[in-house]
């Protein structure tokens, strides 16, 4: 009941959504696209029985946002979709509906990296300073702060 | 310029402060290693409680404020609030190299330059992070400092005046009861 899924069950399942490969012991790994995330995440849950959202990874790939979404189950196999979203235009679709922790994730990756989730019910800040200046991406590659720009927090005082 | 005697009131409250002084601890971003070292000055190994040191909760009890930690900006006002919200007189120790001017997180994008550069310190604790003796050294380097103010009738003996600011004589204090 509980054995950790095979290369072959899993290629079989998720052949509509992407090649998978094996990325370590235990680690199957599906590189998909953002439009079809939330069909390969539900096919995930029903039939390879993936039903924990580890976290949902993120890097900046110069040209390309990376995010990877790790699930797994009482197999304890963990599934990697990956897929990338352009960076002038980040936008992929929510799954905050489908798997509600995936909320609190989203917002931050929305925080730090400028990904738009679309759907998604309430992308607030939760890591950065409330009066953290609009576009600016800590966590990019290209990022470097500003000496002139204020970030936030309080102004020195001479005390 | 003389400093009036003070009154047999403020002569126990003095006494009292000395005696039992009452800490509050505020973690501003710290990786939590001084915070840790915190507790374990308060388990039976150190037990700071035997001279009187009390770790409360709230600020408005308290009259030392340990900051452990560099500043993050978002906690930046927040530990501004709590500074504010403890009564005169007020001393600050900032903890480990975080606390004197960032640690590790020196020039981070996130954080304040350090505890200062918020709130006025009046002594820092070396260590990274330091152990519970040294931050009972710490402690008691600030009971010496509010022993001395006592002495003294108030803080501003010790305060730098800013050029052209006056005539450089102590200013006399503001009897708060």
């Amino acid at each position: 009941m509980n054995e950790p899924l095979t290369l072959n069950f899993v290629t079989e399942t998720m052949k509509d959504f992407g090649t998978a490969e094996q990325a370590g012991r235990g680690r199957i790994r599906i590189v998909t696209t953002s439009g079809r995330i939330r069909d390969a995440v539900s096919a995930c849950w029903s039939k390879l029985r993936c039903d924990h959202l580890i976290t949902i990874s993120s890097a900046d790939t110069s040209t390309t946002i990376e995010l990877i979404y790790h699930l797994t189950g009482p197999h304890r196999t963990v599934i990697s979709l990956s897929i990338q979203v352009p960076k002038e235009r980040p936008e992929a679709p929510t799954l905050s509906d489908l798997l509600p922790p995936a909320g609190i994730l989203e917002r931050q990756i929305h925080d730090l990296f400028g990904v738009v989730f679309t759907g998604h019910p309430g992308l607030k800040r939760i890591i950065l300073n409330e009066d953290w200046p609009e576009n600016e991406f800590p966590l990019r590659k290209d990022w470097k702060p500003d000496p002139d720009t204020f970030y936030g927090g309080l102004k020195e005082e001479g005390l | 310029m003389a400093v009036p005697a003070p009154t047999l009131s403020e002569r126990l409250m003095n006494w009292a402060r000395l005696k039992s002084p009452w800490i509050t601890v505020f973690n501003s971003g710290a990786c939590n290693a001084c915070d840790i070292e915190i507790i374990a000055c308060l388990i039976p190994r150190f037990d700071v409680e035997r001279f009187g040191i009390l770790a409360k909760g709230s600020p408005r009890h308290a009259d030392i404020l340990i900051v452990t930690g560099p500043v993050t900006l978002k906690q930046a006002s927040r530990l501004r609030r709590v500074w504010e919200q403890i009564p005169e007189p007020k001393y600050v120790i900032a903890m480990g190299a975080c606390g004197a001017d960032g640690g590790v997180f020196h020039g981070l994008y996130h954080v304040m330059k350090s505890v200062e550069s918020v709130i006025p310190v009046d002594v820092f604790v070396a260590g990274c992070p330091p152990r519970p003796d040294e931050i009972i050294n710490g402690v008691v380097a600030c009971l010496n400092l509010m022993a001395e103010d006592a002495k003294h009738g108030g803080r501003a003996w010790s305060r730098k005046i800013p050029a052209g600011a006056g005539s450089g004589e102590v200013v006399p204090r503001e009897v708060v009861l």
